[in-house]
């Protein structure tokens, strides 16, 4: 479906990251997307890649996913300018030409049909897709997916919505093939379903057939994000979403017209073949876009403009550019504008949810980013044998196998409702064959030593104590467990194992305790492995000095080498994640 | 339970000293079909015990003709890699109990999951 890109097809993206993620984020697209032009801001990666849409999509590391819009240096507005002065500036160095908007809304608009074609020929455990999957065609994974009783998720869509959606995909695949026939059965097909739904659904008798007409041509340009984007999202959200997009359809009807050569308004039913994607259409300046801008003023500019100001004359601007709409409650198209010191940056979100909202994962405990993070560093190959000691909800073994596919995983927790929790999201992830579960404690790990190539753990030590005091009086507790359970951990870890930690920074202090033994009077070394370690350890350890001692190691008493230390963002806490080897003793 | 899990699973109970491996008394056992990976099952193998492996699939009656000891040159033998596959990720013992065979002790197994936790005075 997607064509093969030439070296002009390179887009420029960016990614949002939490704090501590960007590094990762960096290597990620290199490695994956062979991205160029990788560039590194606080909380932000821009990078340039020609990879397909479905492949940046599936980004770990980011948050959110934009089009570059604009990039540019900082604006630079003294504080005294008149405000009329501020505006114009604002609106000058912001909007500038009008062919770069139409251009990049003509990208976004094709990426997203990319996005939604991927999606209806992509294996995901929504259980909308599946159904999709099996009314479409019939495949042979089809039937594969029955046995393993994924089809038996609960369907969350009504039916009406399944074909629609059903209807709506098959139409980008059937224009780009540019077949009348197809196009005919397919009208016909719609035409009987409708009269159907009209049948059905007395409240709407009157709306249906009209209705199901609109979403199938909202489909067709991939501006209906919502329809094709779906992911198991709640039902009622959806319809709701479909309803308002019907009462700013007639505006959508408008760009689809114009977008593509030679359609039909709603109401027509001749079969006349639609012209879809090959060639780009010529773009009239005057399509009405309705459009929303959310914008971020950060620095000296907060100073001179409030968000609110800078979306509203930029509102007016484009509008009065573009003649496109401004919708605040339900806009086609979503304009982000971040306003710094160090730059103007003007994206449009490609996906409805952030990335790091995974599809595959019902409940998380652990931010997903943060649990790729951790696996990345564990080196897992082939063959690997990888635990949890303490998996809770499963979230790090999910991200794990969904990285790996040729790894085998096992969790273990001593609560039952964690391992239920557990259980299902790995169900849901469809997963089940490759992460085991085991209700078994750290403190008394029921492995053989040697057996096990790679450990990652988000530890929840001293999570239950409420207030500082608590901590301090469970201390002992709490370094005896963690003793504990890093001796244990060191027994089953094979020499040349990983041992993936992610810890308070408080915590990490006792760590420090537990791993150089009673001799920890003794001169402390910097850590062996800091300073040629891969590159995003550098300024984390640097901040982690700050809040505790650096991690030293003593090599006669332990058998566990550090090799990096990582800060990370967990929202409203900062968390460290420590990479230890095993050694020889 | 899967045989793959099995084969690192010991008994720590207080004063066992060779709590492996541990016996499988099922009561109920599922097969289910898992994608064959060969890649995956032949980087497997060798960190395997085997005897363990063996003996286990053996007791469940699910052997079939897996040999006794490791053929050399398994990493090209795809039936041997089928064989292993099966007995490590396609058979599951759902229902059951696994026992410590020094102490003797059972560790239940519930809906595909053991229960290994041990009570205070057997830490």
């Amino acid at each position: 479906m997607a064509e093969p890109r030439s070296e002009e097809d390179l887009i420029r993206y960016f990614c949002t990251a939490g704090n501590g993620m960007e590094p990762f984020l960096m290597e990620e697209v290199k490695k994956k997307l062979a991205a160029e032009d990788v560039c590194q801001l606080p909380g932000k990666v821009l990078f340039s890649s020609s990879a397909g849409i479905d492949k940046i999509s599936d980004l770990k590391a980011a948050e959110r996913l934009f089009l570059l819009l604009k990039q540019d240096s900082p604006l630079r507005i003294s504080a005294h300018t008149s405000s009329a002065k501020a505006a114009s500036v604002l609106q000058y160095r912001l909007l500038g030409d009008k062919n770069q908007w139409t251009g990049a809304v003509m990208t976004w608009s094709r990426l997203q049909g990319e996005l939604a074609g991927s999606r209806t020929t992509a294996r995901t455990p929504s259980s909308a897709l599946g159904l999709m999957i099996k009314i479409e065609e019939g495949r042979g994974s089809r039937g594969k997916e029955e046995e393993e009783g994924s089809c038996l998720v609960e369907s969350r869509k009504s039916p009406e919505e399944q074909r629609e959606e059903e209807n709506g995909n098959e139409r980008l695949k059937s224009g780009e093939q540019n077949g009348t026939r197809t196009l005919e059965k397919k009208r016909k097909r719609n035409h009987e379903e409708e009269e159907e739904e009209a049948e059905r659904k007395n409240v709407e008798k009157g709306k249906s057939a009209e209705r199901g007409r609109r979403r199938e041509e909202e489909a067709e340009t991939g501006m209906d994000v919502e329809f094709n984007s779906y992911h198991g999202t709640d039902v009622n959200q959806s319809t709701t979403d479909l309803e308002n997009n019907v009462e700013s359809s007639s505006r959508t009807m408008d760009f689809t017209e114009r977008l593509q050569n030679g359609m039909n308004t709603c109401g027509d039913k001749d079969q006349t073949p639609l012209i879809v994607g090959k060639s780009k259409p010529e773009l009239s300046s005057s399509i009405p876009v309705s459009f929303r801008i959310s914008c971020k003023c950060t620095g000296s500019l907060s100073r001179c403009f409030s968000a609110q100001e800078v979306s509203s004359v930029m509102g007016a601007g484009l509008s009065r550019l573009l003649g496109w709409k401004v919708d605040l409650k339900n806009p086609q198209l979503e304009i982000n504008v971040y306003l710094g010191d160090d730059l103007c940056l003007l994206g449009i979100p490609l996906t409805r949810s952030p990335l790091a909202k995974r599809s595959y994962i019902k409940t998380t405990g652990l931010r997903s980013t943060v649990a790729w993070a951790m696996t990345c560093l564990a080196h897992i190959q082939p063959g690997s044998r990888v635990i949890d000691p303490m998996c809770g909800a499963g979230t790090i073994l999910i991200e794990a196998a969904q990285e790996h596919e040729a790894a085998c995983f096992l969790g273990l927790d001593i609560d039952d409702g964690q391992l239920q929790k557990a259980s299902e999201n790995t169900a849901f992830a469809e997963l089940g064959h490759r992460i085991h579960l085991l209700k078994a404690s750290s403190l008394a790990l029921p492995l053989t030593s040697s057996s096990v190539d790679a450990v990652i753990c988000d530890l929840p030590f001293g999570r239950k104590f409420g207030t500082k005091t608590d901590m301090a009086a469970n201390l002992p507790l709490i370094l005896a467990e963690m003793e504990r359970s890093v001796l244990l951990i060191k027994i089953v870890l094979c020499v040349g194992g990983t041992l993936v930690l992610l810890l308070s920074p408080q915590l990490s202090f006792l760590l420090k305790k537990v791993l150089t033994g009673p001799s920890s009077h003794q001169e402390a070394k910097p850590p062996p492995g800091t300073e040629n370690s891969p590159s995003p350890s550098v300024c984390a350890t640097k901040q982690q000095a700050k809040a505790s001692p650096q991690l030293s190691l003593l090599p006669r008493l332990s058998s566990l080498r550090h090799e990096a230390t990582f800060r990370v963002s967990l929202g409203a806490i900062d968390g460290l994640i420590h990479k230890y080897v095993k050694t020889e003793c | 339970m899967k045989l793959l899990t099995h084969n690192m699973l010991t008994s720590h109970v207080k004063g066992v000293s060779k709590g492996y491996p541990l016996l499988i008394k099922a009561t109920q056992v599922k097969v289910n079909e898992v994608d064959f990976n060969p890649k995956f099952v032949s980087r497997m193998i060798p960190k395997l015990e085997w005897g363990a492996l063996v003996q286990a699939a053996e007791g469940l009656g699910h052997r079939q003709d897996l040999p006794g000891e490791l053929v050399s040159d398994y990493e090209q033998n795809e039936d041997f890699l089928k064989k292993v596959h099966r007995i490590l990720l396609e058979v599951e013992v759902m229902e059951g109990c696994l026992q410590c065979p020094e102490s003797g002790r059972e560790f239940p197994i519930s809906k595909g999951i053991p229960n290994m936790l041990l009570n205070e005075d057997e830490v």
